[in-house]
């Protein structure tokens, strides 16, 4: 009876994926092509790996929250042993695979020798594997430069066609499959998953069972965090963020029962692909990237529930019960009806107060072109694909208010779309699903140079134009960079501010971004050169991470105030920062502590305004989004070209162009004199 | 459970010791006031998640829901609704969300921690989709510390924190209603042949989840002028490990709100006091990972071999 309900799972499982194939083959442009299905396998392979180590894991009736986390310290493990222990490369795979087995082997330890519950030791874990990679690269620290073999495993194709990972990939797929479908060992983490006391009772040794699932679990972590690492060319702390609730998803959308005793490879591997094609649809059909987060959960809700009623209604055999039952499900039934009428009144009533309250027009949910009617459009608009580094971002959403403004003065397509948190890996997915899309122009605000740099080149090699604003690539990749301000500059700024400040001497903290943030990092380097050439009287305290959270920056604004008695100056240098820092100063009543940094108007007004900021230093998004369309539509056109020292900005006038570099000018301070002007 | 509390307690004394020798302005009545005011909302969250931990369930959708209720908050009275009705109407808006998640887990018998996962991806994805980063702005002046004055305002929030808490603990010990949530965590089959309602008790469990989720939202925002819509992120992780560093069983049926409470004091500490102590911000969450696991592993070392669950 079970298997006949898993298999009718499965079944429903595949016309699911049929139907998703069937609905983007229409609204995507090329999506139902070869070089896109590979392209989605490449995809897959790294989650697809977590997933599988997931599997027996979750079969069991367990879970391992730490495998993303475990990805980014074997990431980091794995470039420390190359670059700086001077390992050879296949020597310091090996080791990661080592600290992978390691890793599993410390969560397997907690859970049969102290029998700790799974969910709290991995929760622990966690933490601690992701706080590890951090501290050793101190959040700042990553790893470039591999040697071409080692990164054809993440970015080479075989043959021409088929994408490197493709076979370990399938390797591993086949591994699982055996261990779980053809060995004693997969009837025993079933058996575990079911009743572990009875499992004790019929003779398997219960602990080494699940010794194995954990430490099994690290070792294909560690392997994929290898495969993530070739990808991208680059190891760095964050690796792999995200991708255990993710890969959690699939395993149960496969069917498995998250409470144990059921689940198959074969289930686990189509929740995989329903996953992976809804979010490679969603992209080729330039539908927005929130949707995918919204589908998934949607689908994953109606799955098990589906699942669960047909499972019950064949389990549940007591006669006495089945009267009651039905009248509690009918009461139920509209019980659910109401409350769930309630929830889709709060959520339209807040989408609708929200349009009226912030009075912008961003959140049309499908302004993006779909493909035929774009085709059908005389003569030929160009279709310029704009991929800011998180969408969410204030900063970043501003930028779009002018893109989209240039894109209706200027008569193009504009594609506004990009990963909804930083994340290096989902960058690349967006613009291979741009480049089987087909557009005119692709600018990406890099999160990540050397990761992107691959999948720019092809872009480039297909005759799209390539451009990079707010942060470069590799500079072989693109063909211009919209320079808004150099992290020098930034940086200079920024001390130039402090200095002006603080007259010169007294002390500084700089509260910034998430500790593992690039763009920070960078400025933070050139704070601390300038001061230490130019002002020796400043002195930096310390630097304190924000997450991007205001709440979180006003209370570290809070305690190093008391820390640093004789601090003058907070330096937020993440958006959010600024007021949270400002609050904090604000709601203390000390007149004596000034705060500065890298911030929208907007958000920072009524601080500036009470003289609680002195300054921020930002330059204007608005005009930075309408150069980068305006830029790419010339680029398109050709009168952006190789050896053009000028071209015409629009509104913003003549625009320098210094080499490949289209420069839009120093950054704005914006003081209690002029902030009054500006508005985003 | 008494002895992961003394564990902990054990731990903490140590970190406090160290304090008091290293950086004793730790303990100025400013910093304590300004830890307790910021950490309030977060108490609120981990009352009702102990509750939730306790009927043998979980909800990790507490961070995107308390992110949307925010919004809510915002949204209300930037309409210029008083703010007692911003405050019910948000709350009852709590009610509605945590409401859908006990009706995916009682109704359609999803598991708590498929239902909530999907819930969290749900409303974070919906509010970033509709809000696009926006932040609720141009309050109303009397949104901060709803019209008070700091001070005023400061005590209210701690104290409706403190009021909530006495409440519900004496709920869950003296009630039959705070007994049954014990029972239904414990074991649902004797529960049910009990003749308790196990659907309707942790039915109600959630949507009490999502009233406390409003209302520590509620109490988060009127310390600010302005509302972030990408708030709560990661208060999932701070709620369920606050409830289980205090002590209280992830399966279920055992546990209490002081240990709780506990919780939340020991990770509120934690980031100030490593700042006060000058160690480097990138060991953080290291050490807080650290902390949770000695925490599990001192508790059962010594303690029976229970069967293996979660």
């Amino acid at each position: 009876m079970l298997v006949e309900n898993r298999a009718g799972g499965e079944r429903a499982l595949f016309l699911l994926i049929l139907l998703e194939i069937a609905i983007f083959a229409y609204t995507g442009p090329n999506f139902l092509s070869a070089a896109n299905a590979f392209e989605v396998v490449r995809l897959g392979a790294e989650l697809g790996l977590i997933a599988l180590a997931l599997t027996p894991v979750i079969v069991t009736g367990g879970i391992d929250l730490s495998v993303g986390s475990m990805m980014g310290f074997c990431a980091v493990a794995f470039g420390y042993l190359w670059r700086d222990a001077h390992l050879p490369i296949a020597a310091a795979a090996g080791c990661t695979l080592l600290a992978g087995i390691l890793g599993g082997a410390l969560n397997a330890l907690a859970i049969t020798r102290f029998n700790a519950p799974p969910l709290i030791v991995t929760l622990a874990t966690y933490s601690l594997f992701r706080g590890m990679a951090e501290g050793l690269t101190r959040g700042v620290d990553n790893f470039s430069k591999f040697p071409p073999d080692f990164l054809y495993l993440g970015q080479g194709y075989i043959g021409g066609v088929v994408p490197a990972q493709a076979p370990v990939f399938a390797g591993f797929v086949l591994f699982y499959w055996l261990l779980l479908h053809r060995t004693t060992r997969g009837r025993a983490f079933r058996a575990i998953g079911f009743a572990s006391e009875g499992a004790r009772w019929a003779g398997i040794p219960v602990n080494r069972r699940l010794a194995l699932a954990y430490t099994l679990s690290g070792f294909t972590a560690a392997v994929a965090s290898l495969i993530y690492v070739a990808h991208l060319g680059q190891a760095r702390a964050d690796a792999g963020t995200g991708f255990e609730l993710l890969a959690i998803t699939a395993v149960v959308l496969g069917g498995a029962d998250i409470l144990g005793g059921r689940g198959s490879i074969w289930g686990t591997m189509l929740g995989l692909a329903a996953i992976v094609v809804l979010q490679n649809g969603l992209r080729v059909s330039a539908f927005p990237a929130e949707l995918a987060g919204i589908l998934t959960s949607a689908i994953l809700v109606v799955a098990i529930a589906a699942g669960r009623r047909t499972k019950r209604t064949a389990h549940v055999t007591v006669p006495q019960e089945n009267e009651e039952d039905d009248m509690k499900n009918s009461q139920l039934a509209v019980l659910s009806a109401v409350i769930i009428a309630g929830s889709v009144i709060v959520a339209a009533s807040n989408w609708w107060l929200v349009q009226s309250v912030t009075g912008k027009t961003p959140a049309v949910p499908f302004a993006a072109p779909s493909g035929p009617t774009a085709a059908t459009k005389a003569p030929h608009r160009p279709t310029i694909a704009i991929m800011p580094k998180a969408k969410g971002d204030p900063y970043f959403v501003s930028c779009r208010l002018g893109a989209e403004k240039a894109a209706q003065e200027l008569g193009i397509d504009l594609i506004w779309d990009g990963p909804t948190d930083l994340d290096p890996a989902k960058q690349n997915e967006v613009v291979e699903a741009w480049i089987t899309r087909g557009v005119d122009a692709i600018a990406v605000a890099v999160v990540n140079a050397p990761g992107i740099s691959t999948v720019l080149r092809k872009a480039r090699a297909k005759g799209i134009k390539v451009l990079t604003w707010d942060a470069d690539a590799l500079e072989d990749a693109r063909d211009y960079f919209v320079n808004q301000a150099t992290p020098q500059g930034i940086g200079d700024t920024l001390a130039d501010e402090a200095n002006r400040i603080l007259k010169g001497k007294g002390d500084f903290a700089i509260i910034t971004g998430a500790l593992t943030a690039a763009n920070q990092n960078e400025w933070i380097k050139f704070i601390k050169a300038r001061t230490a050439a130019k002002y020796p009287g400043l002195k930096l305290l310390t630097i304190r991470p924000s997450d991007d959270d205001r709440n979180r920056a006003f209370s570290e604004a809070q305690t190093l105030m008391k820390v640093y008695p004789k601090m003058q100056l907070l330096m937020a240098i993440s958006a959010p920062a600024v007021p949270g820092a400002s609050e904090a100063v604000k709601q203390s009543g000390r007149d004596d502590v000034k705060v500065t940094g890298l911030s929208l108007p907007n958000m920072c007004k009524p601080y500036v305004e009470a003289g609680v900021a002195s300054s921020v230093v930002l330059w204007n998004t608005l005009d930075l989004g309408y150069l980068v369309v305006n830029a790419s539509k010339q680029a398109v056109e050709g009168t952006l070209k190789p050896g053009v020292t000028s071209i015409d900005g629009g509104r913003l006038g003549k625009i320098n162009i210094e080499g490949t570099q289209v420069v839009l000018g120093k950054p704005l301070v914006f003081t209690k004199a002029n902030i009054g002007q500006y508005d985003f | 459970m008494t002895r992961r509390i003394l564990a902990i307690g054990g731990l903490w004394a140590v970190l406090l010791i160290i304090l008091a020798i290293q950086a004793p302005d730790f303990f100025a009545p400013a910093n304590l006031r300004d830890m307790a005011v910021t950490n309030a909302p977060a108490l609120v969250v981990a009352i009702g998640m102990t509750l939730v931990i306790l009927s043998g369930e979980i909800d990790v959708s507490v961070g995107s829901q308390f992110a949307v209720l925010s919004v809510t908050a915002g949204i209300l009275a930037k309409s210029g609704l008083p703010l007692p009705a911003v405050a019910a109407l948000t709350a009852l808006a709590g009610a509605l969300l945590g409401g859908t998640n006990g009706l995916l887990v009682t109704g359609l018998g999803i598991p708590s921690i498929v239902a909530t996962l999907a819930a969290m991806a749900f409303w974070r994805e919906f509010l970033r989709w509709t809000t696009q980063g926006a932040w609720i702005q141009g309050l109303p002046s009397t949104f901060q510390w709803m019209g008070l004055t700091q001070a005023q305002g400061e005590i209210a929030i701690v104290s409706s924190a403190v009021l909530l808490f006495a409440v519900v603990a004496w709920t869950m010990s003296n009630l039959q209603l705070g007994r049954a949530v014990y029972a239904v965590g414990s074991r649902h089959e004797s529960a049910r042949l009990a003749g308790i309602p196990v659907s309707g008790i942790t039915f109600g469990v959630f949507a009490l989840m999502g009233t406390f989720t409003a209302l520590a939202a509620f109490l988060d925002s009127v310390r600010f002028s302005q509302v972030q819509p990408s708030a709560g992120m990661g208060l999932e992780l701070k709620a369920i490990s606050a409830v289980v560093i205090g002590g209280t069983s992830i399966t279920g049926g055992k546990g209490s709100l002081w240990g709780t409470l506990m919780g939340v004091v020991v990770l509120a500490a934690i980031a100030p006091a490593l700042t006060f102590l000058g160690v480097n911000a990138f060991w953080e969450k290291a050490i807080q990972g650290t902390i949770i696991l000695a925490a599990v592993v001192l508790e059962r070392s010594a303690s029976k071999g229970g069967p293996h669950a979660r």
